[in-house]
């Protein structure tokens, strides 16, 4: 009873880290607000291509980054 | 925007029902320019950066947090309003 309590425990740190170790690290962008945005030319899934300079003057833009295709959020 | 290729977007836009285009850094240059490349796993860890029309930075926000739109929304409202109240 006693060995099987200790194997439980020893699979659920064992699981809980391999769990916590696919959850991608905390971001450490070394960016931060009042810096220049870096350009990027990047194409996307209508064909086109879009450079973030080509909205200079002219958008405000959001860049969200998702982690994996198929994924939440 | 993430590190897979267009034809997987595509079908993850299909999926979602999203009808804006998504952009793809399969080369992951972005995520390395942008400081959120995950070396380990090989993709862009979770992230939003609001750019305003002059290309300066005016928001950040890194991890699951980032799936909550709200503040990089309110960042928006706060850039249109400072427009508004500058454009005569």
């Amino acid at each position: 009873m006693r060995t099987r309590l200790l194997i439980s425990l020893v699979l659920l740190v064992v699981l809980g880290g391999v769990a916590m170790g696919q959850q991608p690290p905390a971001g450490k962008t070394h960016l931060k607000v009042g810096d220049p945005a870096p350009d990027f030319t990047l194409r996307a899934t209508d064909g086109k291509t879009y450079k973030l300079s080509d909205f200079k003057g002219k958008k405000n833009v959001v860049l969200a980054i998702y982690v994996l295709a198929f994924t939440g959020g | 925007m993430s590190v897979d290729s267009i034809p997987a977007n595509r079908e993850f836009a299909k999926q979602l029902g999203v009808t804006f285009p998504i952009l793809s850094d399969f080369k992951r240059t972005v995520v390395k320019d942008y400081g959120v490349f995950n070396e380990e796993q090989g993709f862009g860890n979770r992230a939003t950066f609001v750019i305003d029309k002059e290309g300066i930075i005016r928001h950040v926000e890194e991890g699951n947090t980032a799936i909550d739109p709200t503040s990089a929304a309110d960042t928006c409202n706060a850039l249109t309003h400072k427009k508004a109240a500058t454009t005569p």
